[in-house]
């Protein structure tokens, strides 16, 4: 009997992640605002450092600049994915079958995690281009993509959690900003740092990069915990 | 009811305490100082004043952090029997909390000021109590935004735990890279806790706590009778 | 249980559903036999779609108890999911989607055997199987409410839950509703809430009128005098509120 309900989970998990691979492949909804966004962000960025000088290492300021962009650009994809159940109310039909609550969970933020790393790997490259053309990493290349996929699963994670709170509020995408951001802190704080140890180097940058990943790991854990026990409780509200 | 009577006791209590605190922490507590300077021959020590602020301060600090956990705590008993009492509570605790963790947020930034002459610095707990202080206002937002009652209590009840999470996560990462990244602090070393001034700390602690739990009970009150009046009012109509 | 074996398809007892001082329902009972049509008729805010959301599993009760399909909706809420299907005035299906998919999808949902027979079987049923490579965006309101059908059939259920189905169709539409009620009426045991007194009482075979949470009355469609009937549903539900 646990090896079915194990199983049928598995189904259900994969339904509900193919269902939106295929509503976003369809619509391309998701993506194009997502990534949009994330270009119109480094407009600003060039804007804000115009007046910084040659002589100034954008390098050293880099890691917050792609992090603040990969924040802002997921508030926008995490409301979407959950505005898919809300309307039509299709989300009753999904808790009438027999699902364990946090499957959907799960298949919901894996989802987002796809989808934002999708715009991550698409946005990096474009930021070198940008800004960081002609100048070297400081530090080992691998150790980029390694912390902004970590800290990407938290981020997908405890936004989805929230999410599936806000899509139910007057304000929806205010009110996800207000939630995550403060919740995000630690998250973001170590995912900057591992980048900077990339991006930047230094002489203690393999152990600062193993440090911050240490918490950015221990977050991804606390709160997915938090979020898989808490979820029954919010979703169906 | 018995409970005013304690309420009373305790707000005195607590009103008493704190300003007792005040009072030992000018008159009796040893002062510190920023090391000595010559003048005219003799080392005269240079009062650090502003660090009394500290038997204000971190008192204010600790007491919010543990209401906040009362915030937390109430949450998870809401939804563990969805009784709609705890909500208020837990609604109460958060009001206490963001009231402490103002007087936190205040008391450190003069703190700050007096004694680096700086209006802020991102070190580990004004950094923490800065983010707390964003959770509790999201806490608040996050009610304002649901309308219906039960999926209000229920959203406040799970943010209340995550956030309350979150807290400690801040601190521990914010030390962490503050460690890495210094910025020159000067603090008073470890050491310096004992005696008088820790009477006084202590004092100071309990006065706040006193007192937290005494506003708490004042508000709860007031919530319960505003209940019991909507109550009647519905019945009424009904 | 009642005798000879065959359980009450619905056992309601005592239900009460609250928060606060609100009450949504405040004392409920009855008992619905296998295979019955129930209709539920009353005024807005009465409690209907609540009573139907406790039913369907989606709404704990606060106090009482109540039974479908032999599973006790707290208790047995997992076995009970797969015992019922419901329609609502809300399609449940995802606009973005064809209609193959959409009743794929469901069918993963509940873990069906042999999705595809099934899926054929039900898009013949409901006349949709040309459309079946449709987006469901593009159908109109019938189409949609055939297809939310199906879906709601896909997994046999024992109870079908009917929340004002008929709302928002045009009678062609209500014509293939009716038939497709007719096809599976006897397999089914049928909870439908409905503001269409006539066609309410035309279908069913016990009537339930709610009031403030409150059963106003509750009887076998044999048992109710038209009349009676008539007056007491223009005096609790012809008030408009609850």
């Amino acid at each position: 009997m646990a090896a079915e309900r194990k199983s049928l989970s598995g189904r259900q998990f994969r339904a509900i992640l193919k269902k939106d691979i295929v509503m976003e492949l369809r619509t391309f909804e998701m993506l194009t605002s997502m990534g949009l966004y994330t270009l119109l962000t480094m407009v600003v960025y060039f804007v804000a450092l115009a007046g910084a000088g040659q002589d100034f290492d954008v390098r050293k300021i880099a890691a917050g600049l792609i992090w603040l962009a990969f924040v802002f650009t997921s508030l926008l994809g995490l409301n979407r994915s959950l505005v898919h159940e809300h309307d039509q109310g299709v989300l009753d039909a999904l808790l009438l079958s027999p699902i364990d609550r946090p499957v959907i969970f799960f298949a919901k933020a894996a989802g987002n995690f796809i989808f934002i790393t999708i715009v991550e790997a698409l946005s990096v490259p474009v930021f070198y281009f940008l800004f960081l053309q002609g100048k070297g990493f400081g530090g080992p290349l691998w150790m980029l993509p390694l912390s902004i996929v970590a800290a990407s699963i938290g981020l997908s994670g405890i936004g989805t959690f929230l999410a599936t709170m806000s899509v139910n509020s007057r304000g929806k995408d205010v009110l996800l900003a207000v939630l995550l951001i403060p919740l995000i802190y630690p998250l973001l704080l170590g995912a900057v740092s591992a980048a900077s140890s990339s991006i930047v180097g230094g002489p203690h940058a393999f152990s600062e990069f193993w440090q911050a990943m240490g918490f950015i790991g221990g977050f991804d854990v606390i709160m997915l915990l938090a979020s898989f026990g808490l979820y029954e409780f919010i979703v169906g509200a | 009811m018995a409970r005013n009577k304690t309420t009373i006791a305790t707000l005195a209590l607590g009103g008493l305490l704190t300003t007792a605190a005040f009072l030992m922490a000018f008159l009796w507590a040893p002062m510190t100082d920023f090391g000595s300077v010559n003048i005219g021959g003799a080392e005269i020590a240079r009062p650090d004043i502003a660090q009394k602020i500290f038997y204000f301060h971190v008192p204010v600090a600790e007491a919010s952090f543990l209401v906040f956990f009362f915030v937390a705590l109430y949450g998870a008993l809401f939804l563990a029997k969805k009784d709609r009492v705890y909500d208020t509570k837990a609604r109460i605790a958060a009001e206490v909390t963001l009231m402490f963790v103002i007087l936190t947020m205040i008391s450190g930034d003069l703190w700050t000021k007096a004694s680096w002459d700086t209006w802020w610095v991102w070190e580990p707990r004004l950094t923490t109590y800065f983010i707390m202080t964003l959770l509790v206002v999201a806490y608040f937002v996050l009610r304002n935004s649901i309308e219906d009652e039960e999926r209000r209590a229920t959203y406040a009840a799970v943010f209340g735990i995550v956030a309350f999470l979150d807290a400690p996560l801040s601190f521990m990462i914010t030390r962490w890279y503050r460690s890495i990244h210094p910025v020159v602090i000067g603090g008073a070393s470890g050491s310096w806790l004992f005696g008088p001034r820790l009477v006084t700390f202590i004092v100071a602690q309990v006065g706040m706590l006193a007192l937290g739990y005494a506003i708490y009970q004042l508000r709860m009150r007031e919530e319960l009778t505003k209940e019991r009046i909507e109550a009647a009012k519905a019945a009424l109509e009904g | 249980m009642s005798e000879d074996g065959a359980y009450a398809a619905i056992q309601v007892r005592d239900l009460v559903r609250s928060f606060g001082t609100r009450k949504a329902l405040d004392g409920v009972s009855f008992e619905l036999p296998r295979g019955a049509f129930l209709s539920i008729f009353g005024p807005n805010g009465a409690g209907k779609t609540t009573l139907v959301k406790v039913l369907t599993t989606l709404i704990a009760p606060s106090k009482g108890s109540a039974e479908v399909a032999g599973c006790d909706v707290v208790a047995d809420a997992v076995q009970l999911r797969d015992k019922i299907g419901l329609i609502s005035h809300n399609p449940l299906l995802y606009p973005d989607l064809n209609a193959q998919e959409n009743l794929e999808f469901f069918a993963e949902m509940y873990g069906l055997e042999h999705p595809k027979e099934r899926i054929d079987e039900l898009l013949t049923a409901v006349e949709l199987d040309h459309r079946r490579l449709d987006l469901v965006r593009t159908f109109s309101r019938g189409m949609l409410q055939r297809l939310s059908i199906a879906r709601a059939l896909l997994h046999h259920p024992d109870v079908l839950f009917l929340d004002e189905p008929y709302s928002g169709l045009d009678p062609h539409a209500m014509d293939i509703l009716d038939s497709l009620i007719a096809q599976v009426r006897s397999e089914h045991t049928f909870v439908m809430i409905s503001h269409d007194l006539d066609k309410g009482l035309e279908l069913c075979s016990h009537a339930l009128i709610l009031a403030r949470g409150r059963v106003v009355l509750f009887e076998p469609r044999s048992e109710i005098d038209e009349a009676v009937f008539a007056a007491t549903y223009r005096t609790t539900v012809g008030t408009g509120v609850a």
